[in-house]
């Protein structure tokens, strides 16, 4: 039983990370409604160049405001030169552009910072806590937790800023319908400008914590796939679905691995959240937290 | 001025609707398949014809199918891939278990065993569209090269899935030469183009265009939409799963699942898009220009190389790059891709060399 | 101005028909009927659910209660694929057409439903498939020569303009040869020669092929010309049905239409 309850909260914890790239996602759909197919990528060139500049000698708190910059110069640029052109064009352009996207962003990082896996660390360690070991029985990461616990606040303080403050009402709008946004004077221009810089930051977040986990290397770029099914069951415009379809992902795919998986030979990890997503859409289209769409004729 | 159709009367409905109903058009297809079957043998060497036309060909073939599904039918799909996994690995299993079967039987039979997965994994898209569709293609795309993997019986239990295509011959004759597979490969593609030239202009065709325009309407008329869009994903993996196939035993030799991963997906998306989405004309330009692309890039690389010693894997990130690049450019300039920019080429020559 | 044409039985009732989306009450308890051959309106302020009326015939809404029959088939709910069968065809409000196609191929989809071919036969298109595709090319350029399209038929639609969009639209649905045709403000941003055209294009579809014709029209002009009877829907009720005279000096519709609090 033990075993059960270690699994499900290593699971639930994955599941904050996963919901962290997800949260990405979100931003950027709420507030101009494309996909931003990139977003793995953008974690993955985060990650690399936090790394890289570290490894150039500047220290840990240079380098993260450094790499700050350079996302923010990522978005705006990615707004101007991709986005901007595409303004009236059907969804689907607008997401194979971000695929497109996702490939020039994935070749340049390893053009600027090389190929080879990095270590990345951020001076938490992938233990048991102690006590909570001694107590409970349950061996639960520190690294995990801690990932967690800044995945809550970071979460907190979105949820605020677009609820409470007059630039996030500025961005719903946007979000809801551009040319009504702009008839009441919202400044169009910036305010993809601070979505894109949010959204780089909250890339620049998940690429530490997954790169302090994993190693920072290619492979961090699938986790946009990954944060695909997070976005399909919990909706692709809300916060709070992020956080809770990261949560669903994460536990059922240990669990699914650990429970399910020997009896078909292992691996089931690779795409058993997507077939889930897969049976949860037929369900329910638009997702736990989505809102239903009427089309009108 | 070359290419006025005036002159050209069409006297009955029967030559309005013919598959190329401007005169010039039918003289460049019939130009075009006397140099692939005649000039091309004599003039290409094997590395043209084993490295660049045979696989121009067979992802041509891929490509048709996904701008069947995707820019025709309007069904995003994400798992191409997938589907040429399945057809390879039917076919070989088809002719490994199957003593005596004929080469061609078993490919189309390796074909519809990918229309069957495609119809499974296409189930959902009476309820989802769009990027959710998309997504579910991605769980085709994923299961299908686990089990492949996993379930040894595919590869006839050989290690990490591999398998090796067996020869292919018909009625005795072996297709051993690279110039023979060309030829196989060339008139399996050229037949089923054609099909799907066919299939376009057509009710079929049009009942897919206009699910993808505006089912609600289409369904309004009488178009049965569940089954428009089976019959897209169906006949759209048959194709993927003949182009599989053949990727397999005329072109790789040896395959693995893995092999047939998300990245191979993307390119034929990519092939589609840059070559125009809803095109058939588009796929065979857009396969084209992704498998030249790389040996382009190699080309001009060489010269700068001299002196410098490269890290490797250069290329192939420059090659991302360039691929993002380009896909970005096209969206932006022409989003209807190559095709497009041919029928303006084909406009511009109504008038050459008059300006107006 | 009607022309005396024989106006048959009863084709079209709706019983007590309700639809709400939500909180939103779209109809309330809609009762009437067509009859065949006649031309029947629906008028009403915006917003009264006439639209939301037409869907429900044709099955693209389902309604909570009440049921729908036609031919004497009594059902809860309409199922679009077999009204389509069953000839009755539509026109929408914000042209539904295709925009990806041509003229041509717009108004050939209307007969998909009369292409009997299988997949197979169209790829190899030969026999059954080819002498489907020219019959109904037939059919259709008939249905162009009616309504004077024959120039732009090979024009992409979304490059016409809205008129002949229109036009276009309701080619469709002529070429499925429906027995009752719906048609969603048909004459919506024509200038006077236009709804002249198209006034004329309703009449001889219900002279000349006798179809019954369901309209819905704000232009009090043309609904009291053509029309043989209609209905006066205000908010999702019904406020009036009768013969144009009858309903033009009907209190309840003035008062809808001058605004009157109610």
């Amino acid at each position: 039983m033990e075993f059960f309850f270690e699994v499900l909260i290593g699971g639930l914890l994955s599941g904050v990370m996963y919901s962290l790239v997800a949260l990405g996602f979100v931003l950027i759909y709420k507030a101009s409604g494309v996909f931003n197919f990139a977003q793995g990528a953008m974690v993955f060139f985060a990650a690399a160049t936090f790394v890289g500049l570290h490894e150039m000698g500047l220290n840990f708190w240079l380098a993260l405001v450094a790499t700050l910059a350079a996302m923010i110069v990522l978005g705006l640029a990615t707004e101007r030169i991709v986005l901007r052109p595409l303004v009236n064009q059907p969804q689907i352009t607008l997401f194979m552009a971000t695929i497109g996207l996702s490939f020039l962003i994935e070749g340049m990082s390893q053009l600027f910072w090389g190929s080879q896996p990095h270590n990345l660390d951020l001076g938490i360690q992938d233990e048991p806590i102690e006590w909570i070991n001694a107590a409970i029985g349950l061996g639960i990461s520190k690294f995990d937790l801690a990932a967690a616990g800044i995945a809550a606040v970071l979460v907190a303080a979105l949820a605020v800023f677009f609820n409470r403050t007059r630039i996030g009402r500025a961005l719903r709008a946007v979000a809801d319908d551009h040319q009504a946004a702009l008839a009441v004077g919202i400044p169009l221009q910036q305010i993809w400008g601070i979505v894109w810089a949010v959204a780089g930051f909250v890339a620049l977040v998940s690429g530490l914590l997954w790169g302090a986990r994993n190693g920072v290397q290619f492979a961090l770029t699938f986790l946009a796939l990954k944060a695909l099914p997070v976005l399909i069951l919990g909706g692709f415009e809300s916060i709070p679905g992020a956080i809770v379809g990261g949560l669903i992902v994460g536990a059922s795919e240990k669990l699914a691995e650990v429970y399910i998986g020997p009896k078909v030979g292992g691996g089931i990890e690779g795409w058993f959240p997507y077939v889930l997503a897969l049976l949860f859409l037929l369900v329910r289209p638009e997702g736990l937290f989505g809102e239903k769409r009427i089309d009108r004729v | 001025m070359l290419y006025r159709e005036a002159g050209q009367f069409k006297a009955t409905y029967a030559e309005d609707q013919q598959i190329f109903p401007i005169r010039q058009d039918r003289i460049a297809v019939l130009l075009m398949l006397a140099v692939a079957y005649l000039l091309v043998p004599f003039f290409a060497n094997e590395y043209w014809l084993s490295a660049i036309l045979t696989p121009f060909l067979i992802f041509a073939l891929a490509t048709l199918g996904l701008n069947l599904l995707t820019g025709y039918a309007g069904q995003l799909s994400l798992g191409t891939a997938a589907f040429m996994a399945v057809g390879a690995f039917a076919a070989y299993n088809l002719l490994l278990r199957v003593p005596g079967i004929p080469l061609l039987v078993a490919f189309v039979l390796a074909g519809v065993c990918a229309a069957l997965v495609g119809i499974v994994f296409g189930l959902p898209s009476l309820r989802i569209k769009g990027f959710y569709l998309a997504v579910a293609t991605l769980a085709a795309q994923f299961f299908v090269v686990w089990a492949l993997t996993k379930f040894g019986w595919f590869s006839n239990y050989s290690s990490s899935g591999v398998i090796t295509a067996q020869k292919m011959s018909i009625l005795g004759y072996s297709f051993d030469s690279p110039l023979a597979k060309y030829l196989l490969v060339l008139t399996i593609v050229a037949v089923l183009a054609l099909a799907a030239k066919n299939m376009v202009r057509s009710s079929l065709g049009r009942a897919w265009m206009a699910v993808r325009d505006m089912d609600v309407a289409a369904e309004v008329i009488g178009i049965r939409i569940l089954h428009t869009k089976l019959m897209a994903f169906a006949i759209s993996s048959f194709y993927c799963g003949m182009a599989g196939a053949l990727y397999a035993f005329a072109y790789l030799g040896t395959v693995e699942p893995e092999g047939f991963n998300l990245d191979l997906s993307f390119r034929v998306l990519f092939m589609v898009i840059i070559g125009g989405v809803g095109s058939i004309l588009g796929s065979f330009l857009g396969a084209g220009f992704i498998v030249l692309l790389p040996i382009f890039l190699d080309t001009i690389a060489h010269p700068i190389e001299l002196g410098l010693t490269l890290p490797p894997g250069l290329m192939s990130n420059v090659e991302l790059v360039v691929f993002g690049g380009l896909i970005i450019f096209f969206l932006v300039v022409e989003p209807h891709g190559l095709a497009r920019l041919w029928q303006i080429c084909k406009e511009k020559l109504r008038l050459w060399p008059f300006p107006h | 101005m009607t022309t005396q044409r024989k106006i048959g039985e009863v084709v079209l009732e709706l019983d007590r028909v309700s639809l709400s989306f939500g909180g939103v009450k779209a109809l309330t308890g809609i009762s009437f009927d067509v009859r065949e051959h006649e031309i029947r309106a629906i008028i009403g302020p915006n917003g009264a659910g006439k639209s939301s009326m037409l869907n429900v015939i044709n099955g693209v809404y389902h309604p909570q209660e009440g049921t729908i029959s036609f031919r004497g088939e009594v059902r809860h709910e309409m199922n679009p694929h077999r009204t389509a069968t069953q000839g009755i065809a539509r026109t929408f409000q914000n042209i539904a057409l295709f925009k990806g196609m041509s003229v041509l191929d717009n108004i050939m989809t209307g007969r998909n439903l009369k292409m009997r071919a299988s997949f197979l036969e169209q790829a190899i298109h030969v026999g059954r498939a080819r002498r489907e595709e020219l019959e109904n090319r037939h059919r259709v350029e008939e249905v162009i020569d009616f309504l004077e399209i024959q120039h732009i038929r090979k024009t992409p639609v979304g490059r016409l303009p809205y008129g002949l969009q229109k036009r276009v639209e309701l080619a469709r649905a002529l070429a499925a040869e429906p027995s009752l045709l719906l048609l969603d403000e048909p004459m919506a941003g024509m200038n006077v020669e236009e709804k002249q055209d198209m006034c004329r294009f309703v009449l001889d579809v219900n002279e000349q092929y006798g179809t019954t014709i369901v309209l819905i029209e704000h232009d009090m002009g043309v609904v009291m010309d053509i029309s043989d009877r209609v209905v006066v829907l205000d908010y999702g009720k019904k406020i009036g049905d009768g013969t144009p005279d009858e309903v033009r000096t009907n209190k309840a519709v003035i008062d809808a239409y001058l605004g009157v609090a109610h």
